[in-house]
């Protein structure tokens, strides 16, 4: 039996015996190699799921679906290992209980599927899987290049992405640790970012962004897929990661015990900062 | 509709010569909002004053700005200024054209538009002040006193003498600190044990103080008026209760050749023991670590040997919890480690030693009774060198500062030494004689003058070991030659240092430190036994290097601060506090972690019915010291700090 077939099976069980109520996967897309998401809550449901090389993307961010959890009811969902990590995120801030997901996890090798052993969050070690998580060798050359450029360069590198958002705020809707009711942007009282999509709004939306994710994000690069104008957002978080990586030794969603890197304080914290 | 007053002050010539004051006038006089501006040469004299409360009620002002100084100068001032005509003290703003413009700007036009921009933003802000009123707290009237040494136990004293309740916590077995360890002091030479002892029976029998020794502070929640805090008494092994201090035990143990730290390493001790004989309490600790009992499980000695069964195996540490109104720290010094100064020899020759060793040789109830011997062989040693800095003033070792102390107490310790065994010869290498204090340089002199003190201007480059004497080389910069002394023993004045967990402490307790572990007071000059931090309070050496004197001033000084704070029963706090927005909060704890103080709680939303809908933070009032760190940390903006609201310094921003 292929792993999508056992997952199939496996979803259309915890299904009909009452364990979840709800199974997050994939589904059919609008073309023959794209996906979406599907929502299962009975057991003929399930067998529409599908799970191949092109299921990609992180679908940890319906997890945090305003009153989706409250009944204190499980919920299943498909995942990655990106979007394992994103689990531990939300649950070391609150957002999930580790008993409510159940996670059917697979991991995609080329074109290859193979399925992860375990079911609950704490039975997946990703430690150091995460630790020594590269992204793709493009992205990474991408992400050199920019680095070697001069201030000024790198400055105008980033207003001419940022320059052609359009405010749709897919990125933010797509990633699962944006979570917030009310997003910063949508504070107009008072209003600390511009709505308009002119090139300071954009770049204080962005930057805004990129702030709140320093250190919690989980790499998934829903971001980056989402934006319609291309904005390689990916390459902002990286950028954040690292940075808080060599200054606190810390690495987002290695486990769900992790106190949020910037909220907490050790005593040997780094204060070369301070003066 | 805002009616708004701008008063702008001259400060003299402190403003008005960088500010053109008339253009600023002119320029507030027609902003909207401003319902009067007026110029005076002090506004915080009375008549000053007095023009301000006159136009609150001629004109209703809604809202005043005080274009001046800091508001750390006149803010009080004002506030009540405006209080008195009427307006709540909260609906005035300073605008700082002094520190922040006049002060430092050599420009007169662009130091008058600099000024016109930071007044214009602060009538931006007060338009959207709200009225605010002071919280009232209860203020805990007892007090916590870390460290029982000379600082801490005059402390404890004088607190405890106005009648309120203290808790001394002091780590060792015994209080008494280091100057239990002192033969005889500078620059009187009265007997240390003798003036100090009476002090530490009197701490251990007050009605008021409850020491606590063998015993750490652990940690250290909440504020002024309102601390708590956890200490860990450590397993004594003997009920305290019920030992009568007699000594059986340590008579009997077997357990006889281990170095005492009391006696730096230069007598020993038993496993069960008192650090030394005036201990107080006069109850024995036992070391587990050197027990033969805990190591095999097989002796138990001193549990036959003492009458009363106060020997306790079983004892555990134990944490109480207390509350506190104010802490004062008196954790003292420590010794320079002196392995720094390879080549003075330390460690490497018997008798090359420290100062404290020498108070140790030279004390009545020390090792040798008194008598000046090496630590080698036991002889008395004819010639002593005593090398003054060592360590202190020396940033290649690390010590950039004087110590204070060592000019003294080496003029004490060659005086003694006189005294002790006459026809010795000491000689003194220094680098200058610092003997600033009152009957201090009368004592160094007479030190050279009756005593025979022999003092050589210059450094030490090197002590070693010839034909069983030490030779001292170094230079003696007045006469410009080298200089070589055959010593029989030598004394080094070794740097006062904080003690070596003075960082992890302050940060414990939330104090800060300077780059040696030095505790920070809140101002050198003004404010020198408070800490930045409200209601914990600094004595001893703990601050920095010195003598009894010092500390005992200090600690009177500390005393007199927390006795300021007890003399009522309510604290008014500044009401700049924080709030949490419940709708749009998404409960994930961001502010819990980083708020400072603990100030902020898990809150449970439930609908009619008790069904819990969901948990969002909460800030307690009473704890939270508005520093804002929650606001912002929070992503969604879902905290805000009353008389600093989002919308205040966006409106202050945004006029600039
Ligand atoms: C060699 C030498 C000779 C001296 N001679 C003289 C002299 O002749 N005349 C003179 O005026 N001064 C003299 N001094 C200086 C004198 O020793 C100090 O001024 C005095 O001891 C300072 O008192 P203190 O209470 O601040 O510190 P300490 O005496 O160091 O006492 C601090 C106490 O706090 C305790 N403690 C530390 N940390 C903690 C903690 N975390 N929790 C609980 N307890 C803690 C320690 O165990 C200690 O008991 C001399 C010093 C030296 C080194
Ligand atoms: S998805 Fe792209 S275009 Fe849309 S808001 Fe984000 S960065 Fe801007
Ligand atoms: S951008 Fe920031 S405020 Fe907006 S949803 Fe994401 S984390 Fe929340
Ligand atoms: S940081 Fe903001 S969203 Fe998070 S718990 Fe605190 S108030 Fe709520
Ligand atoms: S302002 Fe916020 S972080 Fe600061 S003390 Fe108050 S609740 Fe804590």
């Amino acid at each position: 039996m292929g792993i999508q077939e056992q997952y199939r099976s496996e979803a259309a069980a915890l299904l009909s015996s009452g364990e979840v109520k709800l199974v997050i996967g994939f589904g059919e897309g609008s073309t023959a190699d794209r996906r979406r998401p599907l929502f299962a809550r009975t057991p003929e449901e399930a067998q529409k799921f599908v799970l191949d090389a092109a299921c990609i993307a992180n679908l940890s961010t319906y997890l945090v679906t305003e009153g989706l959890l409250s009944d204190g009811k499980k919920v299943a969902v498909f995942l990655k290992p990106d979007g394992i990590r994103s689990v531990n995120i939300l649950i070391s801030e609150a957002q999930l209980k580790p008993d409510q997901v159940v996670i059917l996890g697979y991991a995609i090798d080329k074109a290859e599927i193979t399925a992860l052993e375990g079911r609950n969050i704490s039975d997946f070690s990703l430690g150091e899987e995460i630790r020594s998580h590269t992204p793709p060798p493009h992205i990474l050359q991408e992400a050199e290049r920019i680095e070697e450029m001069n201030p000024a360069e790198r400055f105008e590198f980033w207003k001419a992405h940022f320059s052609k958002c359009i405010k749709c705020y897919a990125c933010r809707q797509v990633c699962p640790m944006c979570y917030c009711r009310r997003c910063i942007v949508d504070v107009n009282q008072p209003q600390w970012v511009s709505t308009s999509s002119h090139t300071l709004g954009n770049f204080e939306w962005n930057i805004v962004r990129a702030f709140h994710l320093a250190g919690r994000c989980a790499a998934c690069g829903a971001c980056d897929r989402a934006c319609p104008v291309n904005i390689p957002l990916r390459l902002v978080n990286y950028r954040m990661g690292k940075e808080v990586i060599d200054a606190f030794d810390y690495c987002a969603g290695e486990n769900s015990s992790q106190k949020p890197v910037l909220a907490s304080f050790k005593q040997d914290d780094p204060e070369t900062f301070i003066l | 509709m805002a009616k708004i007053g701008v008063f702008v002050c001259h400060c003299g010539e402190n403003i008005a010569s960088m500010v053109d004051t008339g253009t600023l006038v002119k320029a507030m006089s027609d902003h909207p909002g401003v319902a009067i501006c007026n110029e005076y040469k002090y506004f915080c004299s009375d008549p000053g004053q007095e023009t301000v409360k006159r136009a609150i009620r001629e004109h209703n002002l809604t809202g005043v700005v005080v274009a001046a100084c800091s508001p750390r100068m006149h803010e009080t001032t004002f506030r009540k200024a405006c209080a008195e005509a009427g307006l709540n003290p909260y609906m005035l703003e300073l605008a700082n054209i002094r520190e922040q413009c006049s002060w430092v700007h050599s420009e007169k036009n662009q130091a008058t538009s600099k000024a016109i921009e930071i007044t214009r933003s602060l009538v931006e802000k007060v338009k959207r002040n709200n009225e605010l009123k002071p919280i009232s707290v209860p203020v805990t009237r007892r007090a916590l006193v870390i460290g029982g040494g000379i600082a801490g136990i005059q402390a404890a004293l004088d607190i405890a003498g106005a009648g309120r309740e203290v808790v001394l916590v002091e780590r060792e077995p015994s209080i008494g600190g280091h100057m239990s360890q002192l033969s005889e002091t500078f620059p009187t030479l009265d007997c240390s044990q003798c003036i100090l002892t009476p002090r530490m029976v009197e701490a251990i029998q007050h009605p008021k103080i409850t020491v606590m020794t063998y015993s750490e502070v652990e940690e250290v929640e909440g504020y002024i008026g309102n601390f708590t805090a956890k200490i860990r008494k450590k397993a004594r092994y003997v009920d305290m209760s019920k030992c009568t201090g007699c000594g059986d035990c340590i008579q009997k143990c077997p357990v006889k050749k281990i170095p005492s730290e009391f006696e730096c390493g230069l007598g020993k001790r038993t496993a069960i023991y008192t650090p030394f004989a005036q201990a107080v309490p006069n109850v024995p600790v036992i070391d587990k670590s050197r027990c033969t009992y805990f190591k095999n499980g097989k002796c138990k000695i001193c549990e036959k040997s003492c009458q009363i069964d106060a020997i306790d195996f079983e004892q555990q540490e134990s944490v109480e919890t207390f509350e506190f109104g104010a802490i004062v720290v008196a954790t003292g010094f420590q010794i320079q480690d002196t392995s720094v100064y390879g080549e003075y020899g330390y460690g490497k020759y018997k008798d090359v030693i420290t100062g404290l060793h020498f108070e140790r040789l030279a004390s009545a109830s020390g090792p040798t009774a008194g008598k000046i011997q090496r630590p080698s062989d036991g002889k008395e040693p004819e010639t002593v060198v005593f090398i003054q800095c060592a360590g202190s003033r020396d940033p290649s070792k690390g010590v950039k500062y004087c110590s204070k102390i060592c000019c003294m107490y080496t003029a004490k310790h060659a005086m003694l030494y006189t005294h002790k065994h006459h026809g010795s010869n000491s000689k003194i290498f220094y680098m200058d004689i610092r003997a600033a204090g009152k009957g201090y340089d009368e004592f160094t002199r007479r030190a050279i003058e009756e005593d025979g003190a022999d003092y050589l201007r210059g450094r030490v480059s090197k002590v070693f070991e010839e034909n069983g004497k030490l030779i001292v080389r170094g230079v003696d910069t007045l006469l410009g030659k080298p200089v070589e002394v055959a010593a029989d023993m030598v004394v080094l004045a070794t740097a006062m240092t904080p003690q070596p967990d003075a960082k992890q402490f302050a940060k414990r307790i939330g104090i800060g430190y300077d780059e040696y572990g030095f505790y920070n007071e809140a101002h050198l000059k003004l404010r020198p036994v408070e800490t930045a931090k409200a209601g914990i309070y600094l004595c001893g050496a703990c601050q920095s290097p010195k003598d009894i004197p010092d500390s005992v001033a200090q600690a009177s000084a500390a005393a007199a601060k927390v006795l300021g704070l007890f003399s009522r029963e309510q604290l008014e706090r500044e009401p700049v506090v924080a709030a949490v927005g419940e709708t749009t909060c998404a409960g994930c704890w961001g502010c819990v972690y980083a708020c400072p103080y603990n100030a902020i709680e898990k809150k449970d939303i439930t609908d009619r019915n008790g069904n819990l809908i969901k948990q969002v933070a909460s800030v307690n009032p009473g704890l939270c010291q508005g520093c804002g760190t929650c606001v912002t940390f929070c992503r969604s903006n879902s905290i805000d700090l009353a008389g600093f609201t989002e919308k205040q310094i966006f409106a202050e921003v945004m006029a600039l």
